[in-house]
């Protein structure tokens, strides 16, 4: 499992590491043939399907990723919001206030907040650059301990080890509205200059949004839940919408490699489009049915 | 124009008296407009309808008790309904904060009308953390999730039980909940084990459940307090959700009022600085 | 060996996960548990064991949790900087929840013996979770109304939001006012009553074409987006490419 780490990466190949993948789904079929106990398939063929689409995404990703790698210019569109972020420490640190930042209020198993967390490192580099005083408000204890490894490591990274506070990321409350009054009273009494949220929301997000709308700050949201998108446009000077909050941490790195992911899922949702354009087609002309089939999954 | 410039920047607490107004308003003066039926609440109502009597139902209270103002009738009126029905009832919650009691005192409460007993009609296995972990393993066995209900008897003790082993021996789940975890019902349970859901919740939710159910993923939909109306209305069971759409109706007519004056604050104050300029 | 080990946790755990969709692991452990005399892998799945370590895991970071709490608020009490009254009562309730819920309510245990040879056997009831404890009077007498109060508080921040966001300023922005116009008087009896008045289809028409068309249409757009970057993203922890969420560069 060596061959994973940022070591070896330079030496791993793009076909050696697909390779070794199907490898490891083979050994595992392997065993499965072998099993004693068999009465009915190890292997579930009524999911060979979503197995095809993984490695066509798995594949598409990391040819990308080599490409990028390798130096190949990825063009990715501009995303204003998080364009807007240096832009909004900026303002925090002209005015001596300090930036608010939530990394959600899901915990580590939600996708929504490893992304959070992402950019809160990158976030962080900058605060530390401006020496701006960062604020990071979690509402699990799991977040506490991520959020203050990667803070610090930013401010490590940029020289100011010396201006991190461990009290920068601090555990407010469990429940959603304790952690929502907490924070809207803090930044009542505080009056952040700058609000980023970014990560999974829920309830709340209107009620800190609002707040900080009223406490003048310049505010900046992202998060992948739909149905919390339309508080945070009708609030937020900046809304990123869904994949836009993934692509984020890449974006303000503008790392190859993490830019490469991008591209890679940028062409299977393309391929995407082409199968819903297809289905589309062959449903109106009623000769649909075996091609609807192809995507079922039990 | 000073007045327009006025009403476009007016302090926001005047815009909260009116909306507090708006609502206490239909306490005073009961008006009650008729609940019309929707067809996606319909297509929930009829799921459970078409059900045999003496199914098992799994209903789930996964939302926190400041939802409940919009999902405590949805999952009154269901219980209705399943009783009515002579149905079974399973419940369990994947809300540790205040879900498995909630769902302890309806249940007991609206068994009580219809004379169920607990432990034969009905049963609150409670909750168990890590959603994941207890969706996919109610697929092989409840018990080995759940191997006690909410008030700690064994599930062998609950004659209920012997017949409801696992996601085959139950008939419809219905969700009740005011967050993600409905999806994760659809994406674990209906998507990899088949089991028909329905679900109620949150208006804010609702939009988003639409594609769920025009896929066929999801049979049936409550979205908000009017979701919970309907529902009542068609059990024939008004409660707190029916008398709530007064205040609701107020609410949402005041704000309609304020979007009004607002653009035509915007309109008369852009009209006005065009001229001078 | 900082850098390594929890890249390659990470790239196991995923591993088992994906594997475990695709194939019957129960049978995968029952074989291993028979050709290797393993009997307490059999009947377990492998996703079983990653979900069981999650759990875990996830029990000792609240005491991380609690720590952190009593460390931040008791240092502002001791210097009685701004607030500290408040905060003071934020460590007392921390605790005051607590400690009751966590003390035995049955004498068959060492705890209990040691509980109820200081506290009377009458006070019993009030340990515990159940419906007469300490913990039920104080969740369902102060902190329900106060999660209820603050959900209700949305009712007013949507009023004042609505107030400001929704201005013509230019096409799309009439747009989305007159939709979510026609969408408030649609979901309450009144203003489809209103609604009734121009024709009777109208509310199955917004029904129709506006929930059931340009609705569905985008919340599918922005889910399957968003299921696509979080898969990507997934795939880059795994291989260990997306390593920013651990602290590390």
């Amino acid at each position: 499992m060596v061959i994973f780490t940022s070591v070896n990466k330079r030496q791993m190949s793009t076909i050696l590491r697909i390779s070794i993948l199907a490898l490891l789904f083979i050994m595992a079929f392997s065993i499965s043939a072998f099993a004693q106990t068999v009465d009915e398939s190890v292997f579930r063929l009524d999911r060979f399907t979503v197995l095809i689409f993984v490695l066509v995404f798995s594949s598409a990703v990391l040819l990308y990723t080599n490409w990028a790698r390798k130096g190949k210019e990825l063009f990715v569109r501009k995303i204003p919001g998080i364009d807007a972020v240096e832009e909004a420490v900026g303002r925090a640190t002209e005015m001596g206030k300090p930036v608010l930042f939530i990394p959600g209020i899901s915990d580590v198993e939600d996708i929504e907040t490893i992304a959070g967390l992402s950019i809160l490192g990158r976030v962080a580099k900058i605060t530390a650059r401006y020496d701006t005083p960062l604020s990071v408000p979690v509402r699990y204890p799991m977040i506490l301990a991520a959020g203050q490894e990667v803070v610090e490591q930013a401010y490590i990274e940029v020289g100011k080890a010396d201006a991190y506070d461990r009290d920068m990321v601090k555990y407010v409350a469990g429940e959603q509205f304790a952690f929502t009054a907490t924070v809207n009273g803090w930044m009542m009494r505080e009056r952040p200059a700058a609000n980023i949220y970014m990560g999974a929301f829920f309830a709340e997000s209107l009620l800190l949004a609002e707040s900080g709308n009223a406490a003048g700050a310049i505010q900046i949201a992202g998060t992948a839940r739909p149905e919390q998108l339309p508080f945070f446009i009708a609030a937020c000077d900046y809304t990123l919408m869904g994949e836009e909050l993934y692509a984020a941490s890449s974006y303000l790195s503008r790392e190859p490699l993490l830019l490469g992911g991008i591209k890679g899922q940028d062409f299977v949702k393309v391929i995407i489009i082409i199968c819903i354009i297809i289905g589309v087609l062959l449903v109106s002309f009623n000769i649909g049915d075996w091609f609807v089939n192809i995507f079922r999954v039990m | 124009m000073e007045f327009w410039r006025k009403i476009m920047n007016i302090d926001r607490r005047w815009v909260y008296l009116l909306i507090a107004l708006s609502v206490t308003f239909p306490m005073i003066v009961v008006i009650k407009f008729p609940v019309e039926v929707t067809p996606v609440a319909r297509q929930l109502y009829d799921a459970i309808d078409k059900l045999p009597d003496s199914s098992v139902v799994m209903l789930t209270f996964d939302y926190y008790p400041n939802a409940a103002a919009e999902t405590e009738p949805m999952s009154i009126a269901a219980l209705h309904h399943m009783f009515k029905k002579d149905m079974r009832v399973v419940t369990l919650s994947n809300i540790p904060l205040g879900g498995p009691t909630i769902a302890e005192r309806i249940t007991r409460e609206i068994a009580a009308e219809y004379d169920k007993v607990y432990g034969v009609d009905y049963v609150n296995l409670g909750y168990k953390a890590n959603y994941n972990a207890v969706m996919h393993g109610l697929a092989n066995s409840i018990e080995s999730i759940f191997p006690s209900d909410y008030t700690n008897t064994p599930l062998k003790d609950l004659p209920l039980m012997d017949s409801v082993k696992n996601y085959d021996d139950i008939g419809f789940i219905y969700v009740v909940a005011d967050n993600a975890t409905v999806d994760y019902w659809i994406q674990i349970v209906n998507a990899q084990y088949g089991v028909p859901i329905g679900s109620g919740v949150t208006a804010v939710v609702a939009p988003k459940m639409y594609s769920f159910v025009n896929s066929g993923q999801m049979t049936g939909l409550l979205g908000g307090m009017k979701g919970a109306a309907e529902y009542e209305k068609m059990v024939g069971e008004e409660g707190k959700a029916i008398r709530g759409m007064d205040a609701q109706s107020m609410a949402h007519l005041a704000i309609i009022f304020l979007v009004i004056l607002g653009n035509i604050g915007f309109f008369a104050t852009r009209k006005k600085e065009g001229k001078e300029s | 060996m900082k850098k390594t080990v929890p890249v390659v946790v990470a790239f196991l755990a995923g591993f088992v996960m994906v594997i475990s969709f695709f194939f019957n692991t129960e049978q995968i452990m029952n074989w291993l548990s028979v050709t290797f005399g393993m009997d307490s892998l059999h009947g377990k799945t492998m996703e079983g064991f990653v979900l069981q370590w999650v759990t875990i895991v996830s029990g000792f970071t609240l005491v991380l949790g609690v720590f952190s709490i009593v460390r931040v608020n008791a240092r502002a009490v001791a210097k009685k900087s701004e607030g500290w009254f408040y905060k003071l009562l934020t460590v007392v309730s921390v605790f005051a929840m607590a400690i009751p819920a966590m003390l035995p309510v049955s004498k068959d245990t060492v705890g209990g013996k040691i509980v109820f040879g200081i506290f009377p056997d009458s006070w019993r009831a009030l340990f515990g979770t159940g419906p007469t404890s300490i913990y039920d009077w104080l969740f369902t007498y102060l902190d329900q109304p106060m999660m209820e109060t603050m959900f209700a508080m949305l009712a007013f921040f949507i009023a004042s939001a609505a107030y400001r966001a929704f201005r013509a300023r230019n096409a799309e922005a009439t747009l989305l006012l007159l939709t979510a116009v026609i969408v408030m008087l649609w979901r309450v009896p009144m203003g489809e009553a209103f609604l009734r008045l121009f024709s009777d289809s109208l509310p199955n028409y917004i029904d129709l074409f506006i929930m059931n068309g340009f609705n569905v249409a985008v919340q599918r757009g922005i889910i399957i987006g968003a299921a696509l970057g979080a898969a990507s993203m997934s795939l880059r922890i795994m291989l260990g490419i997306e390593r920013t969420y651990m602290g590390k560069g």
